[in-house]
């Protein structure tokens, strides 16, 4: 049986991974993708308390993180998609309309 | 009897009610009303007059009798109501049932003159209604019972005499002189109210045998020293002098010639200036306060009144002379007549100052110059309101008042003539015609005074120049009037007066000749004295003895003599009348005469300075005071908005802008975080999500390593 300290890093490092594409990407597409590594991370710690405690509660989280991750891609992509058809670009730093 | 004595008050009152009311719809303007009205009071005064006479008036007995009407106010005291209270009661003694008799009677005849004098007159209703109201107000008077019922019919009166002299309010000069006339006697009045006043707050009483009661008992005392005993008479002496238009307060009697000559008939001979004499009368009780010793009235020597009473004599002395010279220049037959009315009335305050001093010499109720005083209101009451109404005749008759137009009328109305003249004789003291006994009567007394005071020989000579100048002018109005030529312009259509008017004269002339013989009857005429021993003797008995008989010699002589010069003047022209104006000084006097010594002139100046002189106070106070007070308020109120303004401003402006201004540069400075770069809100969720984690595990894991938490 695997240690839940091996998991416990894996998700932080993917958590780290995640938050640092999050923040210094660019692109849209990619702080997406980003963000879903956040969430696997979340995912990830879910799981592997389950497995430590034994309990299945975690793993229907998980299931249900992963559903609410899908919908969200999809709310994303569909933001970009407008996004570029009204400025012609998805790049982060050209769009700052909400600033001062 | 006595209990009906209340109806001589009624009858005139209710006539004017009715005339007053129903005037329009009865026959002549309801003039038989009124004449039906004071024959029922004459005839009701009359039976009084009996009443007193059986009850012992002539043998001088005083037949006094309280008629009790209504009691206004209670007393304090529940129990007896009448102590201290006020009650209107009717005092029919010697005195007031002469009055009454006589105004009633008198009252008759001018009434019955007005039908035919007013015959043309718009407002006849009116007339008569008023006239009821003044023989009302004067037969109130008379027999009022106390002061204050006395003041309230005198003020009726007064009231009376306004209305019916401005009668033609529509001609200027007579609402003027019924303003005046009002307004002058006003004076008087006060000084009256104020004697009023005085009398209840010494005496708790306004009756006259009340206050007599309680003189010897109160004098002495804090509330009645001798100060007080000059001051009451004075002022009620004031009213009088107001009514009866005594100096200085004569001015109005010749402006009320603007009323209807009846009327000056009335106000001259039966009601008005009479009450002033009768208030005289009345204040007796003051003038000469009595006291009972063993039985018999004796005077209280230290309580009278010395300078009230040469108040009254000298006053009486110097309008006299003073109201006669200007009758000696004016060419209004009225006039002339309205100064002689202040002359004669002076006569009457002579005799009353002086019988006042009588008695306070003789140390006794000796009437002698009391009753020479009301001797003469009687007879002057006979012969001014024949004079009056005589006069109203000739008026009738040529339209004009002037006797400059007039002239050789007796050939057009013998019997105004006639009855004139024997009125002038009357008035100009030669015997044996009424004004004779009463004017030497009152001119005995005060020579008789001379002996205690040396002041009433010089009051006496007065007296005497003025009875000259009496018979001068009386004649000079006579003989510029009925003799000579006639200068009007036209002769034609002159006619004696209807028979309503002349006779009224008729029966004056009767009486105005044979009144003078009243006292032989009535055993002296001391006997209308309401209090006292009686003035029992004939006016004879002073004009037989020493000096009494040089006086009657002396006083016929000047009063013939003043006739005769005016005969040479006016009728024989064997002196010119242009003497008296030839020279400048003479010039000057009869200008001063004619202009009545310009006093009309200085009153109304002074009236007009005084007037002025108030307005341009009431002014001062306007604009200094009051104005001021208004701008300080202005400018005050201006200074605190001022201030207000400035505390708005710079206060809560000043801290509302402030707010707003450092919002909007703390706001200009944070809203530099909103960069819209969505790395940079990351980083912040990031950076605070840190920051709690590092603060739970401070808190967690930290601390307690120290031993806390």
């Amino acid at each position: 049986m695997i240690r839940p300290e091996y998991e416990l890093i894996l998700s932080a490092l993917l958590f780290a991974i995640g938050l640092w594409g999050v923040m210094r990407r660019r692109n849209a597409i990619v702080v997406l993708m980003s963000l879903e590594i956040v969430l696997n991370a979340a995912v990830m710690n879910f799981v592997a308390f389950s497995a430590y405690a034994n309990d299945p509660k975690g793993q229907v989280f998980a299931l249900l993180a992963i559903a609410v991750a899908a919908g969200e891609a999809a709310v994303g992509v569909a933001i970009f998609l407008t996004l570029f058809k009204a400025r012609g670009t998805i790049e982060l730093d050209k769009i700052r309309l909400l600033r001062w | 009897m006595y209990e009906y004595a209340v109806l001589v008050i009624l009858f005139p009152l209710i006539a004017f009610v009715l005339v007053g009311i129903f005037g329009k719809r009865l026959s002549q303007g309801g003039a038989y009303v009124v004449v039906a009205s004071f024959v029922a009071a004459f005839v009701v005064s009359l039976f009084l007059l009996i009443q007193a006479l059986q009850n012992g008036m002539l043998s001088g007995g005083i037949a006094e009798e309280h008629v009790p009407l209504i009691r206004w106010i209670p007393g304090p005291d529940a129990a007896d109501p009448a102590e201290g209270g006020i009650a209107f009661n009717l005092l029919i003694d010697n005195l007031s049932v002469v009055m009454l008799v006589l105004v009633s009677f008198l009252a008759i005849l001018i009434a019955t003159y007005s039908i035919g004098y007013m015959q043309h007159e718009e407002g006849k209703p009116r007339y008569f209604a008023e006239i009821a109201l003044f023989v009302t107000g004067m037969l109130g008077t008379v027999s009022a019972d106390n002061f204050l019922q006395l003041l309230i019919f005198w003020e009726i009166m007064g009231l009376c005499s306004y209305l019916l002299i401005g009668f033609w309010y529509h001609k200027p000069e007579a609402a003027s002189a019924a303003k005046k006339a009002f307004m002058v006697t006003r004076i008087g009045d006060l000084a009256f109210l104020i004697g009023v006043i005085a009398i209840f707050v010494v005496f708790g009483t306004f009756r006259f045998d009340e206050i007599q009661e309680k003189i010897p008992a109160l004098f002495g005392g804090g509330a009645l020293d001798a100060r007080m005993m000059t001051l009451i008479p004075l002022l009620l002496f004031g009213g009088a002098v107001g009514k009866s238009a005594q100096f200085p307060l004569h001015f109005w009697l010749p402006d009320a010639m603007e009323g209807p000559t009846p009327v000056s008939a009335l106000i001259h001979a039966a009601t008005m200036v009479k009450a002033g004499v009768f208030l005289v009368a009345r204040s007796f009780i003051f003038l000469v306060p009595t006291h009972e010793v063993a039985g018999n009235l004796e005077v209280l020597h230290d309580a009278v009144p010395v300078t009230a009473i040469l108040t009254v004599a000298v006053i009486g002395a110097f309008t006299a002379i003073f109201a006669a010279s200007m009758a000696l220049a004016h060419y209004d037959i009225k006039r002339v007549l309205a100064y002689s009315t202040i002359s004669q009335l002076a006569y009457m305050f002579l005799g009353l100052g002086a019988g006042a001093w009588l008695m306070y010499a003789e140390g006794e109720a000796n009437s002698a110059g009391y009753a020479a005083g009301m001797f003469h209101l009687m007879n002057h009451a006979f012969f001014k309101a024949l004079l009056f109404l005589a006069a109203g005749s000739v008026i009738h008759a040529v339209h004009t008042n002037d006797m400059r137009a007039m002239g050789g009328l007796r050939k057009h109305i013998p019997w105004t003539y006639r009855t004139m003249l024997v009125g002038s004789l009357a008035l100009a003291g030669i015997p044996p015609l009424s004004g004779f006994w009463s004017k030497d009567e009152i001119l005995a007394v005060t020579f008789e005074n001379g002996a205690s005071n040396n002041l009433f020989y010089l009051l006496f000579a007065v007296g005497l120049v003025t009875a000259f100048m009496t018979a001068f002018y009386t004649f000079r109005l006579i003989f510029m009037t009925f003799h000579g030529e006639y200068r009007g312009k036209r002769a034609e259509g002159i006619h004696e007066s209807p028979r309503v008017m002349v006779g009224p004269l008729v029966v004056l002339m009767g009486f105005a000749a044979a009144s003078g013989f009243f006292p032989f009857l009535a055993n002296g005429w001391g006997n209308v004295v309401f209090y006292g021993e009686p003035h029992a003797a004939s006016p004879l008995d002073a004009f037989l003895a020493f000096p009494g008989a040089v006086l009657v010699v002396v006083s016929i002589v000047v009063a013939v003599s003043g006739l005769l010069l005016a005969w040479l003047v006016y009728d024989k022209r064997r002196i010119h009348a242009i003497v008296f104006t030839r020279t400048e000084t003479r010039k000057s006097i009869h200008t001063a005469l004619l202009n009545r010594y310009y006093i009309d002139a200085a009153a109304d100046k002074l009236g007009r300075s005084a007037y002025l002189a108030f307005a341009r106070g009431f002014d001062w106070v306007d604009r200094h005071v009051v104005d001021g007070l208004v701008n300080l308020i202005a400018t005050s109120g201006r200074v605190i908005s001022r201030a207000s303004d400035a505390f708005d401003r710079r206060v809560i402006d000043g801290a509302v802008n402030r707010v707003s201004l450092d919002t909007v540069r703390s706001s200009l400075t944070l809203r530099r975080i909103q960069t819209g770069r969505v790395a940079n809100y990351t980083g912040m969720i990031a950076f605070g999500m840190a920051l709690i984690i590092l603060v739970v595990f401070v808190a967690k894991v930290v601390l307690p390593l120290f031993g806390g938490g």
